[in-house]
């Protein structure tokens, strides 16, 4: 029994840390990102090619040094980190609001529209994420805006997995049956009834997502399909590094360190909500 | 079980595979050079590529009637010598007596008309070749030793394009017995090396063929290794495993001058680089916003600080090197004060878009483009990158002229001669030319390709160059040298600037 709770205490400890690590790298990478316009309100752009492959920690106009035309490094991974930010956070949002509503119509009415829907989704999971990118932004050109829809469109399918799975076993609980039973609607069922207890998983799936789209981005970007080169971004910076790995590290170093450690708060924030959330893995008490 | 059996069998036999370089190449065997080039080309047949990297292996293979060195001279090679009777219409090549094809076939008149017979009909069709040579009508032989070329119009270029690629003599008997997909994996020439294996995306390993009519070369063996990372290529040069890299980052091109057993060599190339305007829409419309957009842009800076010097500044769309350079003509000066009052004259106002759609997996463009852009942003204007993937760029953005106000074009024609690239940029209709078509200009292009007369043709290409240049059809960046990394064990070699290698006196510690 003492043991027990010994174990459980020094879980429900790493449990705190897990949040306290969390809110440490993807607030405080956040903040600095919304602060950007003050911080460095050149946005990243000055370029200089007399001052270029300054190494970090030697200047102090360029703590982290400068890339190869001369721009500062420090500031281009701030300001670089809206687009990350805005990439990661609207392709989840798109993504869970397509994926959520497909998944409630198909788990709740069932029958031949679930079929559909389904196998849809089935099709769409088996098709290799980075072939439908490439041929999408081979086809709509690269972009922002296309970067975005292309996650949408690629990971819509896993939210209405998720939802359809827990409306299948939600609509046959005794709330819901009584509620029909009283001449409820079925669009209010759905949305004050059954929406709210698909919230949990959903949430949690997207705070993994956004960190995966953070490094989707990435990808994308330094594979030269992504954003705009002028606009700073992570997987820019890294692009841009690339062959300067060996000569002028701080290129590509420290972008990649913001990734790092955003998308790493962001699964620690994940993982504490999961177990947070979840109500049959009792951890702490 | 028996499926699991197989699978064990090609997973070994894929191991064995992906091992054998390794084995190979730990340590390098003496008489032996290994060059690394980025891409397989798959076959080869002359007629089937027009891949630089075909040709840096196939040119130790095949002998031309002619052959260019390394110094960029024109010199005899399969043909002794030539001359041109009824008016160029017809070009007589004496041939050179007893030559053997590796497989022992001799090489005569027999042998350079199946060659040309093949490249101009059905199965010259199916490659990229053809078009290079349809100006020759026919090849007729007069004796064993004598063939004439019957030319359907002039073309002032032949005599450079027999010394490579489409025109490299193939054997007749050894290709009607063998078969053509035979001959693609099997190439057999006249050339100082012979073929001995060729395993597909690893490796193509020739040996030396002492009885060479120009001489045995000194290597013993000459390896070509197929890799298309350029980290890749430098990493490998490193380790040694590797003599001669061909793909070399910009960026990279400090590391191996400080390294101590590697030499960098960086030589004038073909390649030229230019970002060509859409005269068409948008401010780039007009020609005095087109000059000031490129006195805007510092190019010198951009040839020391991005490219580290490793390229010249041009005036045309062409490298020094090329026939139809003219050294008079120079390029606009950098004046960012003088640019932004022709574009405060032209009426462009503040903010105005500026969109250069360009490869997105070019590094070094890539970078290029940003500074560019940076000097765009000083004069007021607003520039947008758009980077694409290379075949949506060359297959759809440019030639259905989509393109923003700008777009990347690079350049490396292996013949160096100016008409090769005028021609297929500002002549109407043409595919890189989605928008300009100018009378003029026109018939200049047209005219030069019917004059055998050298000095008259420069004159008519350096007009071109000038017109061109005075329109400001393009903002021409830059010539970007051809860089090499090579092993300091490698002696007496040779950096061609078209990449087209020739190892015949160079030797290995």
């Amino acid at each position: 029994m003492a043991a027990a709770q010994a174990v459980s205490t020094s879980r429900s400890r790493f449990r705190s840390l897990e949040l306290l690590l969390g809110i440490l790298f993807a607030g405080g990478i956040s903040l600095a990102v919304l602060l950007s316009p003050i911080l460095f309100p050149d946005g990243g752009e000055g370029m200089d090619l007399m001052a270029r492959l300054i190494p970090p920690f030697q200047d102090l106009n360029h703590l982290l040094g400068t890339d190869p035309l001369g721009r500062d490094v420090l500031a281009r991974v701030v300001v670089g980190g809206r687009i990350s930010l805005v990439v990661g956070i609207l392709s989840v949002l798109g993504a869970v609001l397509l994926g959520t509503l497909v998944g409630l119509i198909a788990g709740y009415y069932r029958g031949i529209t679930e079929m559909l829907l389904m196998r849809f989704v089935d099709i769409q999971l088996a098709l290799p994420f980075i072939l439908v990118a490439i041929m999408f932004l081979a086809i709509f050109g690269a972009g922002l805006d296309k970067v975005i829809l292309v996650m949408i469109a690629t990971q819509w399918v896993h939210y209405a997995r998720v939802v359809r799975g827990s409306v299948l076993a939600l609509r046959e609980r005794e709330f819901i049956l009584s509620a029909r039973a009283i001449g409820v609607g079925n669009g209010r069922i759905i949305f004050t009834h059954v929406l709210p207890n698909v919230l949990g998983p959903i949430v949690i799936l997207m705070t993994l997502n956004v960190a995966n789209n953070i490094l989707l981005e990435s990808s994308l970007t330094f594979l030269g399909l992504g954003v705009d080169p002028l606009i700073p971004s992570w997987g820019g910076m890294l692009a841009d590094g690339r062959t300067y790995l060996q000569t002028a590290w701080w290129v590509s170093v420290f972008p990649g360190l913001a990734i790092m450690f955003t998308v790493l708060g962001l699964n620690l924030l994940g993982d504490w909500l999961r177990d947070y959330l979840d109500p049959t893995g009792q951890t702490s008490k | 079980m028996m499926k699991f059996s197989k699978t064990m069998k090609a997973l070994g036999l894929t191991a064995a595979v992906a091992l054998a370089p390794l084995m190979a190449s730990g340590a390098q065997a003496a008489g032996t050079l290994t060059t690394a080039v980025a891409i397989d080309p798959a076959s080869w047949d002359p007629i089937d590529t027009f891949l630089v990297d075909w040709s840096s292996a196939a040119n130790n293979i095949y002998d031309g009637l002619t052959a260019r060195g390394a110094d960029m001279k024109l010199k005899p090679a399969l043909a002794t010598s030539w001359e041109f009777q009824d008016d160029g219409k017809r070009i007589r090549f004496k041939l050179r007596e007893n030559v053997k094809f590796h497989n022992g076939e001799p090489f005569n008149a027999q042998a350079v008309k199946f060659t040309f017979d093949r490249l101009l009909g059905e199965e010259g069709k199916k490659g990229p070749q053809q078009s290079n040579y349809n100006s020759i009508e026919r090849v007729e032989v007069v004796d064993a030793n004598t063939v004439d070329f019957i030319m359907k119009q002039p073309d002032p270029v032949l005599l450079t394009k027999l010394a490579g690629y489409g025109a490299m003599i193939v054997p007749p008997k050894y290709v009607q017995e063998k078969g053509d997909d035979y001959f693609n994996t099997h190439p057999v020439g006249t050339g100082p090396f012979k073929f001995v294996e060729y395993n597909p995306k690893v490796n193509l390993v020739l040996e030396a063929n002492p009885d060479h009519w120009g001489g045995a070369p000194k290597l013993d063996k000459l390896v070509f290794r197929f890799i298309s990372e350029a980290n890749t290529q430098v990493a490998e040069l490193q380790a040694g495993r590797i003599d001669v890299a061909t793909l070399i980052p910009f960026g990279l091109a400090p590391t191996i001058e400080k390294s101590q057993n590697l030499t960098l060599m960086s030589v004038t190339g073909p390649t030229v680089v230019s970002l060509r305007f859409n005269t068409k829409d948008g401010i780039t419309k007009d020609a005095n916003v087109r000059k000031a957009l490129i006195m805007g842009v510092d190019r010198d800076a951009i040839i020391k600080a991005v490219l580290l010097g490793h390229a010249k500044p041009i005036a045309s769309f062409q490298s020094e090197l090329s026939f139809g350079n003219d050294p008079a003509l120079k390029p606009l000066p950098f004046d960012l004060a003088k640019a932004k009052q022709m574009l405060q004259a032209a009426k462009v106002p503040a903010g105005a878009p500026v969109r250069i759609d360009f490869r997105g997996n070019d590094a070094t463009f890539r970078e290029v483009a940003q500074a560019t852009a940076g000097y765009l942003q000083a004069l007021g204007l607003k520039p947008a990158l758009q980077p694409h993937e290379p075949p949506v760029l060359l297959n759809d953005i440019i030639p259905n002229g989509k393109t923003g106000e700008a777009w990347h074009q690079a350049w490396g024609g292996w013949t160096f001669d100016y008409d090769n690239n005028a021609y297929l940029m500002y002549h109407s209709g043409e595919k890189w030319n989605p928008y300009y078509n100018d009378a003029k200009l026109n018939e200049m292009l047209e005219k030069q390709r019917l004059v055998y007369d050298t000095k008259e043709r420069e004159k008519i290409l350096q007009e071109i160059a000038r017109y061109v240049a005075d329109q400001a059809l393009e903002l021409p960046l830059y010539n970007q040298n051809t860089l090499f990394g090579v092993n300091k064990r490698v002696k007496d070699f040779d950096a061609p600037a078209d990449r087209r290698f020739r190892y015949t006196a160079t030797s290995v510690e």
